[in-house]
């Protein structure tokens, strides 16, 4: 192995790659611009629905309800502290729930005035249709609203009886996190973060990974190259190090063009969900965990990544084993989505993948458990040392590198 | 300068190389001559040191090809037929001066030596263009350029002028003489008699891997009492094509 020929294969392959479009397309531009605006639009979307739901609640009267009495109580008594509900006039209250002019219909039981007189209860069915999200959604205002009126006729009963309504709430409950808002946000960013770097990280490299040794083997170029003086390590390990530098151009891209996507619209990191998180900060030293681990992460993909060029006999053989090697990412990335920091078992700190995303949860937690984290920075580290190993070994084999 | 012996390659249980031997002086240019699959691509590869050798060795200005790879390679240029096998997006003369960098020549050297070659090949006016902006032609120049950029006392060619048209075919013999004009070694491997008589010192027949004789060209024909090289390559190998 010598550093000199290692430095200009690196620098032949980066000016090479730099040149590629298609690289540059899938590394930088296309996670630069289209998932954050990906996330802009769903965001956007969600954030406009959601705003719908809740702003913009219609309901009607079935048409056996649609009484003047029945119109009252529902205008004066159930929805009268609710501005975004608004009862509409309707013939056919059925059809304009299917046309969505309306998303509710509420229907009174028919004697429902003499049980409200007895009081006795007495139902009101609330029409809706389960397949239109704004449907849906309303109906829970809409209950919301109704719970309230009940209250309502609860206290004035008990009061009429001269008892004191708060008899019905023997236990009040108050909640309070113990969480700072910096914690609670860690916690949120620590759900889908590692999912994204993973993802990153072992996508971000595929197409130089393509193109350095699979593709170079197709275009003949790769047999000149090993007729030169350096050594087969010398050339793998540059042209490792060119897919590990475009894996992290892609993380980069991507984080950069995230935070652009938060800094213009902040709803476009939650995706409209509307949890806001504003105010999360990463110490430094979170940071620079993150930072070794996820290099660490990006070495191990770029290893196997290359290693599996190096075995592929062509440049489609070379690109189906690497989106395997995507999806085999991403099975352990959403296993984990919802895993809290306190659930993680210290096992998982050594597995590859795993170990990654487990010390994502751990830091973004706000949980320095620095054993846990060495647990997971020696393991990656072994990982890379074995990944590296096996890509040398594949390419100064000339039974894999000459598979025809 | 150059010298086999007992070189054996096996492909499991295929034997590609078998125990071949001969020897190259310095500035011989030697033609393997052989149909395809007989073992001539299989043999250059193991003298680029590209495949280890089951067994025998070979030895070139002095290094072994087994335990001195590196030390061969600085002396070895290679030419492959068919493609140029340059880099489509890097220019001319990035890679020209890539194989330079590789073979640790120093920036200015590599620029003199660009400066010789573009002269040399008539270069200059596509020197800085991109390699997959080319014609075939054009690439085939920058491959020969490539090849020799490092100043090799050895140059191996592996069927060189395979698919070429005949200009191309011209270019890549008057390479090969000037090659030899600058006092370099050659191995020239083909199936094309004409060429391997109008290039070749001396040539070695290879057949299933085996080396059936080899000689110069008047040797064969005074050998085997024929004119035609062609005649005699049948002779010595057709019968052994029966199975």
């Amino acid at each position: 192995m010598n550093f000199k020929h290692i430095w200009i294969v690196f620098k032949k392959e980066v000016k090479d790659m730099i040149r590629d479009r298609k690289t540059i397309m899938t590394s930088i531009l296309v996670p630069m611009i289209l998932i954050p605006l990906l996330n802009t639009l769903v965001g956007g979307s969600v954030e406009n629905l959601q705003k719908d739901i809740n702003e913009n609640v219609t309901i009607a009267l079935a048409e056996g309800s649609n009484t003047s009495d029945i119109r009252e109580i529902v205008k004066d008594q159930i929805i009268k502290d609710y501005p975004n509900i608004s009862l509409v006039d309707t013939a056919n209250p059925i059809r304009a729930l299917n046309d969505s002019e309306v998303r509710v219909v509420l229907d009174f039981e028919k004697n429902y005035s003499d049980k409200y007189i007895e009081g006795k209860p007495f139902a009101i069915e609330l029409i809706y249709d389960k397949s239109q999200a704004k449907s849906e959604g309303s109906l829970y205002i809409i209950i919301d609203a109704i719970q309230e009126f009940n209250k309502k006729i609860v206290h004035t009963r008990l009061e009429a009886l001269g008892v004191n309504p708060e008899i019905l709430e023997p236990v009040v409950i108050k909640e309070k996190s113990i969480a700072s808002e910096e914690k609670a946000n860690g916690s949120m960013i620590a759900m889908f973060l590692p999912l994204i770097i993973v993802i990153l990280m072992s996508s971000g490299g595929i197409a130089a990974a393509t193109d350095l040794v699979a593709g170079e083997k197709e275009r003949n170029t790769l047999e000149p190259l090993l007729t030169t003086k350096p050594g087969r390590s010398s050339l793998l390990i540059g042209k490792y190090l060119t897919v590990t530098l475009f894996s992290f151009i892609t993380v980069i891209a991507t984080m950069s063009g995230i935070i652009v996507g938060y800094l213009m619209n902040p709803a476009s990191l939650s995706m409209g969900t509307g949890s806001e998180l504003s105010g999360f900060s990463i110490p430094p030293a979170a940071l620079l965990l993150v930072i070794i681990i996820s290099i660490t992460l990006g070495m191990t993909f770029s290893g196997i990544q290359i290693a599996l060029s190096t075995y592929a006999k062509s440049f489609k053989e070379a690109q189906t084993y690497l989106s395997f090697l995507m999806i085999a990412v991403m099975i352990p990335g959403y296993a984990t989505m919802f895993m809290q920091p306190n659930e993680i078992n210290p096992y998982m700190f050594l597995i590859p993948v795993l170990n990654t995303i487990s010390a994502y949860k751990l830091v973004l937690g706000y949980n320095y458990n620095y054993v846990y984290l060495a647990m997971a920075l020696v393991s990656s580290l072994i990982y890379v040392i074995a990944t590296l190993g096996i890509a040398v070994a594949l390419f100064r084999k000339e039974k894999i590198l000459f598979r025809t | 300068m150059i010298k086999l012996e007992n070189l054996t390659k096996c492909f499991n249980e295929v034997t590609a190389v078998n125990s071949i031997s001969f020897e190259i002086k310095k500035g011989e240019i030697f033609g393997l001559l052989g149909e395809n699959g007989a073992g001539k691509t299989t043999t250059l590869r193991m003298l680029a040191t590209m495949l280890k050798p089951t067994s025998g060795s070979v030895t070139m200005t002095g290094y072994d090809a087994i335990a001195q790879p590196e030390k061969v390679r600085t002396h070895i240029g290679i030419l492959f037929g068919g493609d140029s096998g340059l880099y489509d997006r890097l220019t001319c003369e990035e890679n020209i001066a890539y194989f330079g960098e590789l073979n640790d020549m120093d920036s200015k050297s590599i620029k003199d030596r660009i400066g010789i070659l573009s002269k040399a090949f008539g270069m200059e006016e596509y020197l800085k263009r991109r390699a997959g902006k080319l014609s075939k032609g054009m690439k085939q120049k920058v491959a020969f350029a490539r090849s020799i950029i490092h100043d090799p006392d050895i140059m191996l060619f592996d069927e060189p002028t395979s698919g070429l048209d005949v200009s191309a075919i011209r270019d890549v013999h008057e390479f090969i003489i000037s090659c030899k004009k600058e006092g370099k070694t050659i191995i020239f491997s083909s199936h094309t008699m004409s060429e391997v008589e109008k290039l070749c010192d001396r040539i070695g027949i290879i057949h299933r891997g085996r080396l059936i004789d080899t000689g110069t060209i008047d040797e064969f024909k005074a050998k085997y009492n024929s004119q035609s090289l062609e005649d005699i390559f049948i002779e010595l190998v057709g019968d052994k094509n029966e199975f």
